[in-house]
């Protein structure tokens, strides 16, 4: 496979199931920063169980692609081998990807340095490729007129913007608007770092619902999600993201818990004590408050 | 091979490919965001980057446009020569930041408590199972 390049189109949990079959195998790679979002998880992986694919889903600190360290090669590449040789060691032929920098990295510079034994694939296109598997599970109408999130990232390697909306067309009373806005970057984290990036492409995406009609932001990514949610706080949207809206037309539970804590007044107060304990008093105080507390964009 | 092996090589092989012919840059739509680039010019700007990829310091512009980087991937079908500028600027981030042990060329904004953080999140939205399981 060419460095930089996507692999091959129609191999492995990209192709529709020729037939029924025993659910096949694989690792539901979640990334690092997925973990405030556990509903998301949850929900991602009972979609690919209900297409035939038994994910374990793995991620944090221990399943890292190594990008946290760029600024140091050897390190980089001690976090991402470490990775991979716990993913071979499982025995499972393919991971699917969820994060799409960890799929680039993966595919860009973890891959070509060390050996893999499990094709990558994106979560969206083992989904897209067994959407009828989806079809009758998608039964309870969401009445909402829903705009994508879509950046100009990414979708060169795996065509989120058009996967996407191919499953949220499965949901009924879903109706998705059309617009041609793309931010740049392949996920919001990635504006964020630059300033004034991110203000910029969240009033290109508020100008784009203005003008479309859309009462609703629908984020592929997590980072987006994260970013995005606190829309909520200052203009009259709804942010959701892609996998809430399928697990909620399924009849599951999916609260968006990232959400109520990042726009409840008081965080700590949302979250409760038992939750703050959990965290850990100094850790919930100097890493998950501040997010938490963080004023919106715009 | 080695990362910074891979890194060096890749570099070497994109380098000697490109023309700086600057399509890559008309492409991108964060020059807005980096000082100097609509000054310095499409063809200067990837000069520099080529510069950087070949362990050179580049220019001020082309070091703006590097840090600019998001990957929104739009150079890459821009390019007349089909050569990936999209993986060329993630070697040049790499080398940029100092990642072969050079002095960094662009500010490094590293969060020295992402894993704290992740695994902070981790023990709110995960149950103590999951955790055990999943991380």
């Amino acid at each position: 496979m060419a460095v930089g390049n996507p692999g091959p189109a129609d191999s492995g949990l990209r192709a529709a199931p020729s037939g029924h079959r025993t659910a096949e195998r694989a690792i539901f790679w979640y990334g690092c920063n997925m973990t405030r979002h556990g509903e998301v998880i949850r929900a991602t992986s009972r979609l690919l169980e209900a297409v035939g694919v038994e994910a374990a889903p793995r991620g944090g600190p221990a399943s890292c692609c190594g990008s946290p360290k760029d600024a140091n090669a050897r390190i980089n590449e001690g976090m991402a081998r470490r990775t991979i040789e716990a993913f071979n060691a499982t025995g499972r032929g393919t991971v699917v990807t969820w994060c799409p920098s960890c799929h680039m990295n993966m595919q860009d510079s973890m891959a070509p340095v060390t050996p893999t034994n499990f094709e990558t694939v994106h979560v969206t296109e083992v989904l897209h490729a067994r959407r009828e598997a989806l079809r009758p599970l998608l039964k309870r109408p969401i009445p909402a007129r829903v705009l994508l999130h879509a950046h100009l990232g990414f979708d060169g390697r795996v065509p989120v913007n058009d996967l996407v909306p191919d499953l949220l067309r499965l949901v009924p009373g879903l109706d998705l608007v059309e617009h041609r806005c793309r931010v740049p970057g392949h996920m919001c984290s990635s504006l964020a770092a630059v300033p004034g990036a991110l203000a910029d492409a969240q009033r290109a995406t508020l100008a784009a619902m203005a003008e479309t009609g859309a009462d609703t932001l629908c984020t592929i990514f997590h980072s987006c999600h994260r970013e995005c949610v606190a829309l909520e706080q200052n203009h009259p949207v709804r942010v959701v993201n892609w996998v809430h809206l399928l697990a909620w037309s399924a009849g599951w539970e999916a609260e968006d818990g990232y959400k109520a804590m990042r726009n409840a007044a008081d965080p700590r107060a949302a979250l409760g004590e038992a939750l703050v304990d959990a965290a850990g008093e100094v850790p919930f105080t100097r890493l998950v408050e501040p997010e938490l507390r963080k004023p919106p964009a715009i | 091979m080695s990362l910074a092996d891979h890194i060096r090589a890749e570099s070497a092989r994109l380098a000697a490919l490109c023309t700086a012919c600057g399509d890559c840059v008309s492409a991108c739509p964060m020059t807005p965001y980096a000082p100097g680039v609509a000054e310095a010019g499409p063809a200067a700007v990837a000069a520099g980057l080529r510069d950087v990829l070949l362990a050179g310091p580049g220019t001020p512009a082309a070091r703006a446009w590097i840090a600019a980087c998001t990957r929104s991937g739009v150079c890459t079908p821009a390019c007349r020569e089909g050569i990936d500028p999209a993986f060329m600027l993630r070697l040049a981030t790499w080398r940029a930041k100092g990642a072969l042990g050079d002095g960094p060329l662009i500010a490094v904004k590293e969060d020295t408590q992402f894993s704290p953080k992740v695994k902070a999140f981790a023990r709110v939205t995960l149950t103590e199972k999951e955790q055990r399981e999943w991380l």
